[in-house]
């Protein structure tokens, strides 16, 4: 969706290193952080914490002013370091320092040492400087940074013992107990860094401790560089910063790196390690744990297969996810991170491999340093039908009609963030349970609509199609009618006006580039300049003058006459003051027809041209790249279902009070060209005076560039097919927004009969085939060579259907001129009375055509002029 | 001991004396002189936000069709991303951004290097995939100090792209709190946006509802009612806003200001260019209602109008009563301590004095001293290092533009009446022996609660839960809980409802508050000397 557009983020899948600096600091005993910044950033990350969490957050701030941005922060820090242990007496305090103080290139290690000698009574508290400027990093580096400046800021006592060092990455609070129970049933001595299990979910008690009394103690912290191992339970805290491996380089203590205990094959892996290390075996409780998540891993399976899962969030996390998925024969067909993720995508794509195979699907997309607008349109088109991870995805989730199993952090949404599990079997089981009843209730809600339209919506729609007793289009059209070019074949000589004064679009079109005007009504590629109502009037009055049978003003674009209402209004308010006759015609993907329907009729607008592609969201989909509506951007199925239910509406709700409607189908090879015929059939249940059938014209730029145009022949096949259920527009244009005069006047087609192709060399009453060449500003091109035989085999209502000569004329109905090497008088006097000028010539071609449309433009000014 | 000092004892010197001077027991015979609007003491937790987010945040964030670019690094974006409840209602050709989030998310390089192409390039994507006709660009900390020229892109942008582009350098560490955001943005504001618009107002009773937000439907039940009487609202600043609307702020005869803090500038700077004269009001509580409906119509000073105020108020009174009654049966006695925002801590006690709910301390995050004085101290108020560093615009009467609905005299009468281009603050609406008290950090509020001991405390998300830890109930002011609104008449029935609801969940009666089993020593020390 987005390409390449990668320096504007849109809904941030991420947050900075502070919020995760201050969130390992929770897990410390008796320990205070501070941001040494402006103050909103403590602000902030409390207001997102205490939301998750539930709970009091307490993290202060250096408070620097613009002062401080020129001086220095140290006063500020200095004075918040003194009050922090006046008011709180912490034993330990994390110093996280923040944009603004990183910018201005604050030394925090300094002024911390020049602390503890100004306040030497200070001594006692342990003060961490950590560096977590918000642009080097998200949260997960702030975390683990975080974690790595503790461990290397404590004097380390390398005394040997037999305690184990466990490090996690950011867990809830209900993951850390958890934890812990695991840890203990093995009778295990360690030491958990950090350990958020009370300091961020605690009770109800009687005196609220101002000071986190749970935590990892600093003694114990003291003494990681003694213990026997460390454990660190996160995939890709080694890609930043590691505390295992820093112990291990630096006093010797071995690390093992374990995925984080989710699923069954990374518990059992702990498990077994724990089991190993301690010699003890896995409790028996545990192994209960064991036996009824496999059970449900039996029971749940066939929910499974369905799953197309998004899953998003930090490395560790989304990295847990998916191997849970895997193992569940659930196809993670997203994954996402707004970390760096390098690693990640290569495990993940190991991992997929086994699942892959069995449900046979190939295609998966993992992102990293991914926004979520991406994420939202790439789950679109992977069709995502579930997604896991914190809060932010909701508005995605929504938007797809899709469920979030909420994990991770934050969750803002709900309550209860703090309790929430993903680890050991019991926390795997609840994600397992939760997405199989994700898919159960979808299947409920679902399957009766599904069923019935696969066996019994079809046969409906024949019924009411032939129960729709729908007035035939001829019948209605009226003056009016006969006297529209765009509506009537037969009303050459009539002339009509666009003014465009509506740049405004409220849809995307794939075949559009919306720098130029809208396919949808003129010809692809061109601009065209703006009028302003007032404007539009003078050009309409200064046109009448010149122009003969100007009937019809419309309103075509560039962009959606609806979407420019107020202009739109306003121009035909000031054309019918001047003019009571004239013809009021407009064009309009529909989108707001329901909306102005009203306002159409009482402004006097008599013709309407909708644009509607498809009566299918789903093929709309691949149509539509988003629709406005009433101010919000609605995308794939969502926006193509707001749109043509809209046409829809709105075409029933004009022709039910007597407006001509007609409706333009744009002919996309391999998209809608199958369901074209279906398109028909809802617009005659609509009462839909007529279609139009038009070619692709593949826009350079546009979605659709490499969309092979369709053939001409496909197309008259189309239109003779559909020509059965509705009367066929065959003269259409596609012309300028700003288009004036009768059809193809600015802009001259002519027909040459010619064998060769090189001269003019043929009696017109011998002509098989025409050459159609289009003549605009002295640019001559071959538009198609039309056979008159299966020109006129059509099922049209024009009149001369019986002899040759009538075909023939027939055929080239919609030029303005024809050239040939001799011709009768009869014909002649025909094609005149049709409006077709007659050249004969034997000349080349090319040299024919100047000739003819220098003399075709003289007779045009003359007639203006007149 | 007194209250107060029992809470500032535990500071040590420099800060005991620095926060004493924020803090002030009531007394309606004495000066009643608080200090606010000055630096937060850095290391005891504030409840205070920053610059942009008084500008970003509080001001802009409402206007639903602004395209608000953060630029800096992605934190303060993420941050402030759907966390204020503005409700903006869907409208055609008005496009609504209020679901997302923009940023420029610089990284290292960028503040190395400077971050002026990022933002360009961002600007060029946002035209790509959205096409807004507004875009602003908020800055956050680093980029004042890299030395991004917004201003030059914002110029660069509307030239380019022939839209409104508008930079407002609200870097976090501006000001003290969010209250220099506010000023930056009303700034910018009355400069580009405010006097632009064409709208053809027919309505004389034609009113601009100046700080109001919309927070939880507040500005729309404000809306329905003066719709009732007859006003035209031809803008609200900001909540449910679009551009078109503010544009058109100079075609009202009457600003009426609520949340006089966060956009008394506007209002000032209107009147002066445009000739609007603004009112304070507040439409918090049934009695604050009527006072407002009634001041304004004697304003426009037009017999049907007025008449049509009394009978819309007595209509809509005759609807709540009822409900009303019971629920100040159940609350009739109770007492509330609130902080927040910067004129909100003062309407509220509009609202609980009409449900019987005694208010005993109230204070402000942000506000300045006229808040809770009055304007009559402005000109004793010596602008410090850190105002200064805010700009201050000044504006010229706009000749074509300037307009009086009432002759000059009627308007100084008013004035003298303090009807208009007057706030008394909230000191005057206090009573004796209760407490003002500037900045309340999240030490005090602990402590505060502690002796003071009332029965709910209105505040914010982020000292809820050391409230409610506390055993005593907390209800955000700030996003109302996901409820609201509570706003005029019936939105006094939503907010009593939902503190009745709160003060008689079950779950207190199984939690008990800590003094009620540990005896309090208030009463043994009571009246002892200040020291």
């Amino acid at each position: 969706m987005r390409g390449t557009l990668v320096n504007l983020t849109v809904n941030p899948c991420k947050m900075c290193m502070p919020m995760g600096a201050a969130t390992a600091l929770y897990g410390i005993k008796k320990c205070m952080s501070i941001l040494h910044g402006s103050q909103g950033c403590s602000t902030y990350i409390r207001r997102h914490m205490a939301t998750h969490y539930n709970e009091p957050v307490d993290i202060a701030s250096s408070s620097l002013t613009e002062e401080g941005t020129v001086y220095g922060g140290e006063r500020n820090l200095m004075q918040g370091l003194i009050n922090l242990i006046k008011v709180y007496h912490p034993e330990v305090i994390g110093v996280a320092t923040t944009c603004l103080a990183e910018t201005i290139g604050e030394d925090v290690q300094r002024i911390i040492s020049n602390f503890y000698e100004i306040y030497p009574e200070y001594r006692q508290v342990t003060i961490i400087p950590i560096a977590s400027p918000g642009y080097s990093g998200t949260q997960y580096e702030g975390y683990m940074e975080a974690l790595y400046q503790i461990v290397k800021a404590v004097p380390m006592n390398t005394v040997r013992h037999q305690k184990v060092n466990v490090v996690t990455g950011q867990l809830s609070p209900a993951d850390t107990r958890y934890l812990k129970t695991i840890l203990d049933s093995f009778g295990l001595d360690y030491i958990l860094l950090p350990d958020l299990s009370e300091n961020l979910d605690g009770g109800y008690e009687p005196e609220y401790q101002k000071l986190p009394a749970g935590g990892t103690d600093i003694r114990e912290i003291g003494k990681m560089a003694g213990a026997r191992m460390t454990i660190e339970l996160s995939t890709f805290a080694g890609e930043t910063k590691s505390v295992g491996r820093y112990l291990q380089e630096t006093y010797g203590v071995p690390c093992q790196v374990l995925n984080l205990p989710v699923g069954l094959r990374d518990s059992d892996r702990l498990l077994k390690f724990l089991k190993a290390l301690t010699g003890r075996e896995i409790p028996a409780a545990i192994r209960k744990e064991r036996a009824r998540y496999l059970d449900a891993m039996v029971d749940s399976h066939k929910y499974f297969g369905e799953v197309r899962a998004a899953i998003y969030g930090e490395t560790d996390f989304a990295y847990s996810m998916v191997r849970l998925c895997t193992e569940n024969g659930i196809f993670p067909v997203l994954t996402a991170t707004g970390s760096k993720g390098d690693r990640l995508k290569e495990l993940i794509r190991e991992e997929l491999q086994g699942v892959s195979d069995i449900l046979n699907i190939r295609e998966t997309i993992i992102l990293d340093e991914v926004d979520f607008q991406t994420i939202e349109a790439r789950a679109r088109e992977a069709k995502v039908n579930l997604m896991i991870g914190n809060s932010d995805g909701r508005r995605i989730a929504g938007k797809l009609g899709i469920p979030l199993i909420r994990r991770g952090f934050p969750i803002h949404d709900h309550v209860g963030g703090q309790r929430l599990r993903i680890l050991g079997y019991e926390g795997s089981l609840s994600i397992l349970d939760e997405i199989a009843n994700c898919m159960i209730d979808r299947k409920e809600s679902s399957f009766r609509d599904e069923l019935y339209a696969r066996y019994y919506k079809k046969l409906q729609a024949d019924i009411s199609m032939q129960a729709t007793s729908v007035k035939p289009a001829e019948s209605r059209t009226d003056d009016r009618t006969q006297s529209h070019p765009c509506f009537n074949c037969k009303a050459h000589k009539y002339a009509r006006m666009h003014l465009p004064i509506a740049p405004r679009c409220n849809i995307s079109c794939n075949y559009c580039l919306r720098k130029y005007d809208c396919p949808n009504e003129s010809r692809p590629g061109v601009t065209t300049q703006i009028l302003k109502p007032q404007e539009a009037l003078q050009k309409f009055l200064e046109a009448r003058k010149k122009v003969p049978y100007l009937t019809v003003v419309g309103i075509a674009g560039p962009g959606d006459a609806l979407a420019n209402f107020p202009e739109t209004r306003k121009t035909l308010e000031l054309i019918r003051k001047e003019d009571q006759d004239i013809t009021f015609c407009l064009s309009t993907n529909g989108l707001m027809l329901p909306h102005y329907a009203e306002d159409l009729i009482s402004l006097g607008v008599s013709h309407v041209t909708v644009t509607m592609n498809v009566v299918d969201p789903s093929i709309g989909a691949k149509i539509y790249g988003y629709v406005d509506y009433m101010g919000v951007r609605y995308e794939g199925e969502a926006g193509a279902a707001i749109l043509l239910t809209n046409q829809m509406a709105g075409l029933k709700l004009l022709t039910s009070r007597g407006i001509v409607c007609k409706v333009n189908i744009v002919m996309l090879k391999g998209i809608n060209d199958s369901h074209i015929p279906e398109v028909v059939h809802k617009c005659k249940e609509l009462g839909v005076t007529m279609t139009n059938i038009m070619p692709l014209i593949p826009v350079k730029g546009s979605v659709f560039e490499q969309l092979e145009p369709v053939g001409e022949d496909e197309l008259l096949a189309m239109r003779k097919a559909c020509g059965n259920t509705l009367k066929q527009m065959y003269h259409c244009r596609q012309c300028r927004a700003d288009a004036l005069g009768t059809l193809g006047q600015e802009s001259f087609s002519i027909a040459v009969a010619s064998r060769s192709g090189i001269m003019v060399d043929q009696h017109f009453g011998h002509v098989t085939e025409f050459y159609i060449y289009q003549y605009h500003n002295g640019d001559i091109q071959l538009k198609e060579t039309r056979q008159v035989e299966k020109y006129c085999d059509g099922s049209l209502e024009c009149e001369e259907k019986e002899d040759r000569i009538g075909r023939i004329i027939h055929s080239i109905a919609d030029c303005n001129a024809v050239i040939a090497l001799r011709i009768g008088e009869a014909p002649r006097e025909k094609l005149k009375a049709k409006g077709i000028q007659v050249f004969t010539d034997c000349d080349g071609i090319e040299a024919a055509l100047h000739k003819a449309a220098s003399k075709l433009r003289i007779k045009a000014e003359n007639h203006m002029a007149k | 001991m007194e209250v107060l000092d029992r809470v500032l004892d535990q500071y040590n010197s420099k800060v005991y004396k620095n926060r004493k001077e924020h803090m002030v027991k009531v007394n309606q015979h004495g000066s009643n002189e608080i200090a606010a609007n000055v630096r937060t003491i850095p290391g005891i937790i504030t409840q205070r936000g920053c610059c942009y987010a008084g500008c970003k945040g509080v001001v802009l964030g409402p206007i639903k069709d602004a395209f608000i670019i953060t630029h800096g690094p992605i934190g303060c974006a993420f941050y402030s991303w759907g966390t204020r409840r503005h409700k903006a209602k869907n409208e055609e050709g008005v496009a609504n951004y209020l679901q997302y989030c923009f940023s420029t998310d610089l990284q290292e390089p960028d503040i190395v290097f400077g971050g002026e192409k990022k933002l360009k390039k961002s600007i060029e994507e946002a035209m790509e995939l959205f096409k807004p006709s507004t875009i602003m660009i908020c800055s956050t900390c680093p980029v004042g100090l890299i030395g991004d020229d917004i201003h030059a892109v914002a110029k660069w942008a509307e030239k380019e792209y022939g839209i409104k582009c508008i930079a407002f350098s609200c870097e976090g560490y501006k000001g003290v709190s969010q209250s220099a955001g506010h000023h930056i943005a009303n700034n910018q504001l009355v400069r580009y946006v405010i006097g632009e618009g064409d709208r053809q107002i027919s309505n004389k009773f034609a009113i601009n509802l100046l700080g109001e937000y919309n927070i939880g439907g507040d500005g729309w039940e404000t809306e329905r009612l003066l719709k009732r009487i007859g006003y035209e609202i031809v803008s609200t600043f900001t909540g449910n806003s679009s551009m078109e609307d503010i544009s058109n702020a100079h075609k009202a005869n009457l600003s009426l200001v609520q949340c006089h803090r966060s956009i008394n500038y506007i209002a000032e700077l209107i009147e002066t260019k445009y000739g609007i004269p603004w009112m304070k009001v507040n439409f918090i509580g049934i009695e604050g209602t009527i006072e407002t409906l009634r001041n304004v119509a004697r304003y426009f000073n037009d017999p049907e109008l007025t008449a049509r105020t009394e009978a819309v108020i007595a209509d809509e009174l005759d609807a709540v009563r009822e409900d009303l009654a019971y629920y100040r049966s159940k609350l009739k006695g109770k007492t509330a301590a609130i902080y927040v925002g910067g004129s909100r801590a003062h309407h509220y006690q509009f609202l609980l004095e009409d449900l019987g709910v005694h208010t005993i301390l109230a204070g402000y995050e942000f506000g300045h001293r006229e808040e809770y004085e009055g304007r009559e101290v402005l000109p004793f108020i010596k602008p410090d290092a850190d105002s200064k560093n805010i700009e201050s615009i000044t504006v010229e009467p706009d000749p074509a533009k300037y307009h009086l609905y009432l002759s000059e005299e009627d308007l100084n009468k008013l004035r003298e009446e303090k009807l208009i281009d007057y706030y008394g603050g909230m000191v005057k609406d206090m009573k004796d022996g209760s407490y003002m008290v500037d900045d309340l950090n999240h030490f005090e509020t602990e402590e505060f609660l502690k002796l003071l001991k009332p029965d709910i405390f209105f505040s914010g998300i982020k000292d809820k839960y050391v409230a409610q830890k506390g055993g005593v109930l907390s209800r955000q002011l700030h996003s109302y809980d996901y409820s609201g609104p509570y706003s005029c008449f019936r939105g006094a029935v939503n907010f009593a409802r939902d503190i009745t609801m709160g003060i008689y969940t079950p779950a207190w009666s199984y939690a008990m508050a800590p003094w009620k089993t540990v005896p309090s020593l208030e009463g043994e020390l009571g009246g002892e000397a200040v020291c």
